[in-house]
């Protein structure tokens, strides 16, 4: 049963590609999670919307589509936030809000349009294509490598800024290569599992290895592990509802729940764990 | 000219150019206080919260607007409590949580027959088929709203700019805090059907940062972002009556499209006239 629907080629791809998700998420939600880039995470994700929505209407490329509208709306934030009276924050709040109306605006020129606003907001996970799972993979070698060449220079300005700064290393350089990593993978995400649940795929998997370890290699192992696991057992629910007891359930927004799931248990795990061992040396 | 005429004579537009403009307006005056609190990214989460509640209600026939409104009040209880547990909200787990449920809530609605159209329905709004009754309720819930953050005005700005010196003079700023949130969720799901939950951003957070960029006083700030906020919807509508677009849709980027609109003659002011006030000139 666990096994059984994978047999059907297009639930393989499917499963390849939440397993190459589980990876990026690894590799890219750990820092999302190190750094609290959460919030950017979720504009870029509801920008890329209008620039696929745009792309799919003229019928140019999704992933340039996808590329352009993230890279519009990480300019426009920046622009704005130099004016004397917008704060960051609600700069990146007229930026969602603006692009996900052009993207509805966009798509709803379409006749029947509410079946392709849904599959750009939620994807199609079980009609996923051999050349977007060669696409995912791309991007996790890219983002990986990248990531990957200034590891150990990343975290050191995760967890202590100013001291990397006094170290002497470019700070908003590295800044600019991790933003790049997440934008990537957000587009590279994006048109499988759509513009609202990107931020899952990517960041529930390293927030729950987060709870589990305090290391950063052996989270972005323990992430890499649960998003492919999560993905695994989402995409078995969402298969076995609909064929074998006539409920169809949404497969990407499946597996999101799934791995909401893992990471509330993995929660409770930890809660559990702090109650029969106390920390030492900590008061109060 | 004429097309735009006959359907503007229509009863059921009628109806939709009254709830937009009314949603503009309450939604524009209740911004001012998102931006005075910087709970910006509370009005998305509370976006993302208020969705699973609004596709049970879809699901079990009741109003979407009591179903938003119960999902969402649970949202502000957790902040509330966790903030009194002195625990700090991390914008991960807040993000992680909240995706979940958004999750939640598409699946709920996927496992239904006429899943797409009710999704696309509680998400961006449709606001062609409010009811008189949507219209009643965005009245009564929006002049309760009103009253309430006018009666309170004096305390509410003043535990927004110092929290510390409000507490010391036996103000809660918990509380306050609380009461705002309370009324971002009113506003929101009085414009469910008008907007959606995806779209109701457009018009809580970006007529009132329109109007920051003119003033820095608050009940000035207030009427501008409201004169905004109706402004966007009677635009939106106007537009959507004349090409075939989704109306929630054009009344969002008819709020944006102001926005971007007073940056500009923002801008022009600085450039010729005298600087903006408040700001120290360099």
């Amino acid at each position: 049963m666990l096994l059984e629907p994978f047999r059907q080629p297009y639930l393989r791809r499917a499963l390849l590609q939440v397993a190459l998700l589980g990876v990026l998420g690894g590799v890219v939600g750990v820092h999302i999670v190190l750094r609290r880039l959460a919030f950017l995470t979720e504009a870029v994700q509801h920008a890329a919307f209008p620039g696929i929505a745009i792309a799919f209407a003229t019928g140019t490329s999704l992933f340039g589509g996808a590329v352009a509208g993230a890279a519009a709306a990480v300019a426009i934030t920046i622009v704005l936030s130099t004016r004397p009276r917008v704060d960051e924050d609600a700069a990146m709040a007229v930026v969602i809000a603006t692009f996900v109306a052009l993207g509805v605006l966009v798509v709803s020129r379409r006749a029947g349009f509410q079946a392709d606003l849904t599959t750009q907001l939620f994807g199609r996970l079980s009609f996923v294509t051999p050349g977007q799972v060669a696409q995912t993979a791309l991007v996790c070698v890219a983002c990986g490598l990248g990531l990957g060449a200034v590891h150990k220079e990343l975290v050191l300005v995760a967890f202590d800024r100013a001291g990397a700064e006094a170290l002497g290393y470019r700070v908003a350089r590295l800044d600019a290569v991790l933003y790049g990593a997440v934008a990537l993978a957000v587009v590279g995400a994006v048109q499988v599992v759509g513009a609202v649940l990107v931020l899952s795929f990517l960041v529930a998997p390293a927030a729950t290895a987060r709870l589990l370890t305090e290391r950063v290699l052996p989270m972005m192992g323990v992430a890499a592990l649960v998003g492919a696991v999560g993905g695994w057992l989402g995409l078995v629910v969402a298969t076995e509802a609909s064929l074998h007891h006539d409920v169809r359930l949404a497969s990407g927004a499946t597996v999101v729940l799934v791995l909401t799931l893992l990471f509330v248990a993995a929660g409770l795990v930890r809660g559990v764990r702090r109650l029969v061992r106390r920390p030492a040396g900590v008061g109060a | 000219m004429s097309r735009l005429l006959d359907t503007m004579s229509t009863g059921f537009f009628r109806r939709a150019l009254l709830e937009a403009v009314l949603v503009g307006a309450v939604a524009g005056l209740v911004g001012v206080h998102v931006l005075l609190r910087r709970l910006p990214f509370f009005v998305v989460t509370m976006s993302h919260a208020t969705f699973p509640g609004v596709v049970v209600a879809g699901a079990l026939g009741v109003s979407l607007v009591l179903g938003g409104f119960g999902a969402g009040l649970v949202l502000v209880a957790v902040i509330v409590v966790l903030d009194r547990q002195r625990v700090v909200a991390d914008a991960t787990v807040t993000g992680v949580v909240l995706s979940g449920a958004f999750a939640f809530g598409v699946v709920l609605a996927s496992a239904r027959a006429s899943g797409s159209r009710d999704l696309t329905a509680y998400m961006v709004g449709s606001v062609l088929t409010v009811t008189r009754g949507d219209i009643v309720a965005t009245v009564v819930l929006g002049a309760l709203v009103v009253l309430v953050l006018a009666a309170l005005h004096k305390e509410l700005v003043f535990a927004a700019f110092d929290p510390q010196a409000a507490q010391a003079q036996g103000y809660r700023p918990g509380m306050l805090d609380a009461l705002v949130m309370v009324a971002v969720l009113v506003t929101m799901s009085v414009a469910i059907p008008a907007v959606g939950t995806l779209l109701a951003l457009a018009l809580l957070v970006v007529p009132a940062l329109t109007a920051r960029l003119f003033t820095d006083r608050a009940v000035p700030a207030m009427v501008v972002a409201a004169s905004a906020g109706a402004g966007a919807g009677f635009v939106g509508m106007v537009v959507s009556a004349l090409w075939p677009v989704a109306a929630g849709a054009a009344v969002a980027l008819a709020s944006g499209g102001g926005f971007l609109v007073a940056l500009v003659v923002r801008g022009l002011v600085d450039r010729v006239g005298r600087p903006a006030p408040g700001r120290v000139p360099a």
